[in-house]
């Protein structure tokens, strides 16, 4: 089972291989992608793959001649497989200056129909060709003398600039592909008067010049020169190693086990590498031919706003809030996008800063290509309104244009807003200084309508307190706390001042209530016609009493201190009442002392409803 | 002193006047005095022991006053050295007896003022801001310190942090004020719910007190916490290095928020090794370098 999913997969393996293999290819390259009028180029256009192949038909572009020069076919046997490459060779004679595109050609190859990539050619005049020699090529390719292997190149796209103008650098290093070169020390302009940014390297190429292939590294960068005058710029130096063919007579490299030249077999390098017998590795050094470079001063008369900018750029601007009050602070966004000397781009000013407090700007720059020449650079304001205002103040950014050669000034669309308030604070502030003790120091403002601008400060302070003050806030400091304890103490008092006084209220109520239950149940009981003179004189007597104590509330009389003058002041009994009431007094104390024996053994009906009628008229 | 005086008037009134009745005066007089011959003499010595004593209560007086004075002023001599070297020119040797001062932990508003102004002498436009925000956060109803912090504002172009719109309505007392309204409106609460507790009719006029404390204390607690943790609270700083860069992240090449001119307030958020997060002016946040920024609120050590 495991034997045949094997098998399966490597016959999906081959099939999917093949496929691979099967599909035809094609390339189109120019010999070399600059050229001048009459001076003719070649053009390839190779298609790899099987079947049979059809060339383009007649490649027609205007002002350019181009004409096949022939077919060349190569067999290859790799893996089993027979693999054909086709090459088409045509020549290109440019008949006029410019910069042509050659589009894409169809090539019928295997069946299929295959495009080629667009080329574009630049083509000078015929008298750029001494000056492309000089100044757009800086370099002639220069190989060296090691068999032509390797060549740099500076290309400087201008014979003159200004101080401080950027001048985009291309620096190209080319070596045959079989030298297999490794960079020691990377390419470097030498020269002095002018600044270098940081190189980078942009891209890699295969290029055909003078009929022998090369691999073309391209670095790019900028240079600005720091003074006027006639520069030469570089050469560009560098260093690599190549890998040459060995030279009979080169000495072997002797290992470092062999300290002794004792011809160690094992020093020999075929052992390390075996084909190194072949070839060594040789240390060049890459070097360029200069370029001149004609330095002018700048013009005379820059603008106030001219901060050394040179290039060509645009300028947008933004404000945020657009509504606030006098003194707050409002952010503008001035964004400067363009192309030239980013490094020298300062803020834009502010041509009229009346009425208006600035504060310094931040910025950041985002730029577009490998060397930042162009991008766009982003400055932060904040700015504050002293007084009432409609519009932000016209911000204006001058630079110089070298294309133009003149100084360009650019100036922000007023943006509306709305500031509200009275005067900034500042002349509030002076206004209180004015008003304080005068001294020395203190210096008078002027009677400017716009916020004056003080410019001096009051007077020193003689005396210190005597308490030390504090930062913290009251509620941290310990007195703060310590101090809560007299309202907390005063707030205990006062509770329990009042508890007591429920307490004692509640003492009194439940005095009342008693009596008042005891006066019903004596009632009760006096109604009643089993009671003996003794019992029904004795009770009426405490009933008298009792009602007398909860007629005198407030003075809280007790009950066994009632007597009759008493309870005839708490009734404001009359003459009549009073004589009644005495006597029942003293038939309760006649019948309490004399015994029961004495006088009847029951009441009559008329004396009890006598002694009702006494007590329940008592009222206060 | 005017009540001290009126009493010392009354005295001596009375003592001139000899009217009978209940002043000390009259009850020293002995029964055998009262003889008519002698009535004078005595009232003379009377006279002249009230004149002795209130001459000694308005020299008691007013050695209690002169007490009450130097209890609001003293003469600090290191403070008045500094202040010389203020006024001979020697700005550096004033700013460095202030500062000692400072160090003694013997703060003062007017203190912090005139070390502003050594600062501002000096040159250094954000220490003496910062010294002027000192003097103001122990004295807000400070004039010069207020005015001259104006000044110096002005010619550092010192950026200033937008109090919110609690704040501003809430400003019109301190955070002082604030606690002690509260500590009163709370007993003054707590005073009518006892009375309301244990009175035996509760009266609606008494109810609205307690609830209208209780919305009271509740504001004050508002207000403290909110001018507490503002824009201008506990956390205020001023930025004392020049060209401050707020950035980003916390390194010196992370992109930059905002430059802060010296004397540029910031709120600090939090602090992390030597940098301090910070709220800006403008509502932007950024890291600032530790060192270039000193919190005005200074913590007593110990």
């Amino acid at each position: 089972m495991f034997t045949r999913i094997f098998t399966v997969t490597l016959l999906m393996a081959a099939c999917v291989h093949f496929a691979r293999a099967d599909s035809p290819t094609v390339t189109a390259v120019l010999s070399n992608s600059e050229t001048t009028v009459g001076d003719a180029v070649e053009l390839q256009i190779k298609v790899t793959g099987p079947g049979d192949t059809q060339p383009p038909e007649e490649i027609a572009v205007d002002g350019l001649e181009i004409h096949a020069t022939g077919t060349s076919r190569q067999f290859e046997i790799r893996n089993f497989m027979t693999t054909s490459t086709v090459t088409y060779n045509y020549t290109v004679l440019p008949l006029r200056p410019g910069r042509f595109t050659i589009p894409p050609q169809t090539v019928r190859a295997g069946g299929k129909l295959l495009r080629t990539p667009a080329l574009v050619l630049n083509v000078a005049d015929a008298s750029g060709r001494s000056s492309s020699a000089a100044s757009g090529r800086g370099a002639q390719v220069r190989p060296l003398n090691t068999n032509e292997l390797v060549f740099a190149e500076l290309v400087v796209p201008k014979k003159t600039a200004y101080v401080g103008e950027m001048i985009p650098v291309q620096i190209r290093m080319g070596f045959d592909p079989r030298v297999r070169p490794r960079l020691i020390e990377p390419p470097e302009i030498t020269g002095q008067g002018f600044t270098t940014q940081k190189l980078q390297e942009s891209g890699e190429s295969s290029e055909t010049i003078n009929g022998r292939p090369y691999q073309v590294v391209t670095y790019k960068t900028a240079i600005a020169a720091a003074r006027a005058g006639k520069f030469e710029l570089g050469p560009v130096k560098a260093k690599a190693e190549i890998i040459v063919p060995r030279r009979r007579n080169a000495p072997r490299p002797r290992s470092p086990f062999d300290l002794f030249d004792m011809d160690d077999p094992f020093s020999d390098p075929f052992f390390n590498n075996p084909f190194a017998q072949l070839a060594e590795r040789l240390p060049v050094e890459i070097k360029s031919q200069p370029v001149a470079l004609e330095v002018k001063p700048l013009p005379p008369s820059a603008p106030p706003s001219f901060s050394g900018a040179i290039g060509n750029f645009t300028m947008a601007t933004d404000a945020k809030p657009k509504s606030v009050q006098v003194g707050d602070p409002i952010t503008v966004t001035a964004t400067i996008s363009g192309r030239g000397n980013f490094d020298r781009v300062n803020a834009p000013v502010i041509e009229d800063e009346r009425g208006w407090h600035k504060y310094p700007p931040s910025s950041k720059f985002k730029q577009d290509d490998d060397v930042g020449i162009s991008g766009t650079k982003t400055f932060e304001m904040v700015l504050s309104p002293n007084e009432k205002k409609q519009t932000l103040p016209v911000f204006a950014f001058s630079y110089f244009d070298p294309a133009r050669e003149q100084y360009v000034t650019l100036r922000s669309e007023p943006i509306a807003i709305a500031v509200q308030g009275g005067p900034a604070p500042a002349s509030a502030a002076v206004a209180q200084a004015a008003a304080s003790p005068p001294s020395p120091a203190t210096r008078k403002s002027s009677p400017a309508p716009s916020p004056v601008k003080p410019q001096d400060i009051l007077y020193q302070m003689t005396e210190l307190p005597r308490s030390v003050e504090s930062f913290s806030p009251v509620y941290a400091r310990r007195v703060f706390w310590l101090a809560q304890l007299v309202p907390l103490l005063a707030l205990l008092g006062f509770a329990g001042w009042n508890i007591r006084r429920t307490r004692l209220d509640n003492r009194e109520a439940q005095r009342v209530a008693a009596l008042q239950h005891e006066a019903a149940q004596l009632m009760h009981r006096l109604q009643r016609a089993d009671a003996s003179p003794r019992e029904y004189y004795a009770e009426a007597s405490r009933a008298v009493r009792v009602k007398t104590a909860l007629a005198s509330r407030n003075r809280r009389i007790d009950p066994n201190m009632v007597d009759l003058d008493t309870a005839a002041e708490t009734f404001k009994l009359d003459g009549a009442s009073r004589d009644r009431l005495r006597r029942l007094f003293e038939q309760c104390d006649e019948w309490q002392y004399s015994g029961a024996h004495n006088g009847p053994g029951n009441l009559s009906p008329e004396t009890r409803r006598e002694v009702l009628e006494l007590i329940e008229n008592l009222r206060p | 002193m005017n009540r001290q005086a009126a009493a010392d008037r009354d005295l001596l009134r009375r003592a001139s006047s000899g009217s009978a009745g209940t002043t000390p005066a009259r009850r020293d007089i002995s029964p055998n005095t009262r003889k008519p011959g002698l009535a004078n003499c005595d009232l003379a010595v009377g006279r002249r022991a009230l004149v002795k004593r209130a001459r000694s209560i308005v020299m008691a007086a007013a050695f209690c006053a002169s007490l009450s004075v130097s209890a609001f002023a003293q003469p600090d001599p290191q403070f008045s050295k500094a202040n010389q070297q203020y006024a001979q020119g020697n700005f550096k040797q004033a700013i460095a007896g202030y500062e000692s001062i400072v160090r003694a932990g013997r703060w003062s508003a007017n203190l912090f003022y005139n070390l502003g102004n050594a600062w501002f002498r000096n040159g250094d436009f954000g220490r003496a801001i910062l010294n002027y925000e000192r003097a103001l956060a122990l004295e807000p109803h400070h004039p010069e310190a207020a005015a001259n912090l104006q000044i110096a504002r002005d010619e550092a172009g010192a950026l200033e942090m937008q109090r919110s719109w609690p704040e501003r309505y809430l400003r019109f007392a301190t955070v002082n004020e604030y606690a002690v309204a509260a500590a009163v409106i709370f007993w003054a609460a707590a005073f009518g719910l006892v009375a309301l507790i244990f009175a035996r009719r509760r009266s609606k006029t008494l109810i609205a007190l307690v609830i209208c404390c209780l919305f009271l204390f509740a504001l004050s607690i508002y207000s403290i916490y909110t001018l507490n943790h503002g824009n201008k609270g506990q956390g205020l700083a001023i930025v004392t290095g020049k060209d401050v860069q707020a950035r980003l992240a916390t390194a010196d090449t992370a992109n930059s928020v905002l430059t802060l001119p010296p004397g540029s307030e910031i709120k600090i958020l939090s602090t992390r090794g030597d940098w301090l997060y910070a709220a800006l002016p403008n509502n932007l946040r950024g890291w600032i370098p530790a060192k270039d920024a000193e919190p005005v609120r200074l913590r007593t050590s110990g």
